[in-house]
């Protein structure tokens, strides 16, 4: 993914990489604030809808994004369903982070049968379309925000694991580390104090893209009827109900589609930005 | 040979992880007896596939039996229609491949020209635009952009038909929408690898010897940038599988994800076993069939793998 930055000279490089962190930056802390003060923004009761007012159009009574075939206000419905989709895909990059990160720290440091029992989840983990597979366990355990993000959590951390696991044998090769291990430090010590901070910079990049494919998941499930349940207006339960109504209200797929472009580019952009700031920072020190 | 073997005992170790998910995933639901006939099965039923599962046994010995059975390929039979579950994600399995190779020939349609084109010379403000579109239309949820392209071309437009698979025109949404789960990916690392290949040695020996622009993209880069893309395919299938389910849903594509999701929303438990076990046995097929192609074409893989 970063490599593309190899396609540009090295001034515009810069540049790019600059207007990539901001323009990241602004959008992820402008969607943030959104969830913070979603009580404040909403203009409308996002559940209960006035069946007069249905199928408004754009701005049409104060209806920013329109209404809904019951008459229930879209911006309001769209500030709920952002909240609920952002804290179900942070928590489960939360989740796919922890159990990665534990996962690849121990199965770099001890060799035998760990590292292959780490290395074969790794690989069957990421050779499954993570979809269907979230899409049977939640059939069978059920709908809802905990069943869901544990799911998902549960199904990516290998993703994380991989990548932790390649750059702490990289780091547990390095001179320092065998400094450190010649007077003595244990070998949690040497994962947290000297491993854990060198694989900061490729886990933030990491953690931004992994929630941007939790956004997608998690919206493709509700989409499928198989991720938030029903009553809850996340981006992608909307999107199933607006099916329905393609010809006479095209907004109600519009919005929650734009909606979920913004944020898969906003959480991709900061880290495209991370990952370029980090690069070049490296190559300061080099230099 | 024992490469041969190596992967054999890949795949078993898939099969048997995947199996053992399931296996797990529906006694953490509580009684699967109830899981599976929905809260509304007459006590019949729920005896019928009692006796069918063992579920009256101890857990170790329901999961042996599980796996025994599955290891004769036998899934049993579809709790909704009384089919042989195998036989009915066997009978889907053309649409659904079909599907798969006509979004695979787009991906590779759409991100090899536009991969080329981006990492020959990539300084021009064309190429800029182009690039920066690829970096949009990968923020594009593949599902998302499906609903669109419905949106626009069958509904508004009415140029299209949407639905079914009779028709070749009905072929054309379904492979754009596949082929977006990947293509902008692939563009990205295909342009990459194209700029590197430009910077080699050999690249600059080849122009000094006096070949032209032509020669040197067709004969030098793009060879070298195809191995790489290559094995990005072969790690991606997995995605392309997730894509072919939703995409088949949204167009309502008669081939295995579509009876999937029906299955899966019914927890007709046969049918999701053998879905995964095909899909299963489709990942290490694909991945396998890369490999080898790739130690054919590179000598340098066939060095490496030597001991």
């Amino acid at each position: 993914m970063s490599n593309a930055r190899a396609l540009l000279p090295a001034r515009w490089a810069q540049r790019l990489a600059n207007v990539e962190l901001v323009a990241g930056a602004l959008l992820c802390s402008a969607l943030g604030l959104a969830v913070l003060f979603q009580g404040l923004l909403q203009t409308h009761d996002p559940v209960r809808g006035n069946i007069d007012e249905r199928f408004a159009r754009l701005g049409a009574n104060g209806h920013w994004f329109g209404t809904d075939n019951l008459g229930r206000d879209l911006w309001s419905r769209m500030l709920e369903g952002l909240g609920w989709s952002v804290s179900a895909a942070l928590l489960a990059t939360g989740i796919a982070l922890g159990i990665g990160l534990v996962a690849g720290l121990i199965a770099a440091e001890r060799p035998g049968w760990t590292r292959t029992l780490v290395n074969h989840l790794v690989n069957i983990g990421l050779s499954l379309p993570g979809l269907v597979i979230a899409m049977i366990v939640v059939a069978i355990i059920g709908r809802g925000f905990w069943p869901l993000t544990i799911t998902l959590g549960i199904l990516t951390w290998p993703v994380f694991a991989r990548v932790v696991y390649g750059e702490s044998r990289k780091q547990l090769a390095m001179d320092y580390v065998l400094a450190s291990r010649l007077v003595g430090s244990p070998p949690w010590r040497i994962l947290l104090t000297h491993v854990l901070p060198a694989l900061r910079p490729t886990l933030m990049v990491l953690i931004a893209f992994h929630f941007a494919d939790m956004m997608i998941l998690e919206s493709a499930l509700s989409f499928l009827g198989l991720g938030a349940p029903l009553g809850v207006p996340t981006w992608g339960n909307m999107l199933q109900e607006a099916r329905d109504f393609l010809l006479i209200a095209p907004w109600l797929l519009a919005m929650p589609a734009a909606g979920i472009i913004m944020v898969v580019l906003a959480a991709n952009l900061l880290g495209d930005g991370i990952a370029a700031k980090s690069r070049e920072q490296a190559r300061a020190i080099e230099i | 040979m024992k490469r041969a073997l190596r992967r054999l005992v890949d795949l078993l170790v898939l099969l048997v992880s995947v199996s053992t998910l399931l296996f797990f995933a529906l006694r953490l639901a509580g009684d699967p007896t109830v899981v599976m006939a929905g809260s509304d099965a007459t006590e019949a039923q729920l005896a019928a596939i009692r006796a069918q599962y063992g579920f009256d046994k101890s857990l170790p010995e329901q999961y042996l039996r599980y796996m025994a059975s599955l290891a004769r390929l036998d899934f049993g039979a579809s709790l909704a229609t009384g089919q042989s579950a195998l036989g009915m994600i066997l009978v889907k399995l053309p649409a659904t491949l079909l599907l798969a190779s006509l979004g695979f020939i787009t991906t590779v349609a759409i991100a090899f020209p536009v991969g080329a084109f981006l990492g020959f010379r990539p300084d021009s403000a064309g190429r800029r635009l182009v690039a920066l579109l690829v970096y949009v239309f990968q923020g594009v949820p593949g599902f998302v952009l499906a609903l669109l392209l419905i949106q626009v071309f069958v509904v508004q437009l009415g140029l299209l038909p949407s639905f079914g698979y009779a028709d070749p025109r009905t072929w054309i949404l379904p492979s754009i929408a596949l082929a977006s789960f990947l293509a902008p990916k692939l563009c990205r690392v295909f342009a990459a690898n194209v700029s590197e290949a430009m910077r080699e040695d050999y690249i600059r020996r080849a122009r000094a010897m006096g070949a032209t622009p032509k020669e040197i993209l067709w004969k030098e880069a793009l060879p070298n940038a195809l191995l790489g893309a290559a094995s990005l395919l072969s790690v991606q299938f997995a995605t392309l599988i997730s894509g072919v389910v939703i995409i088949e849903v949204l167009f309502v594509w008669p081939g295995v994800g579509w009876q999937l999701l029906q299955s899966t929303l019914a927890l007709d438990f046969p049918v999701i076993q053998a879905f995964a076990v095909v899909v299963a046995v489709l990942v290490f097929a694909i991945n396998t069939a890369t490999d080898l192609l790739l130690t054919v074409i590179d000598p340098r893989l066939r060095e490496a793998s030597r001991p």
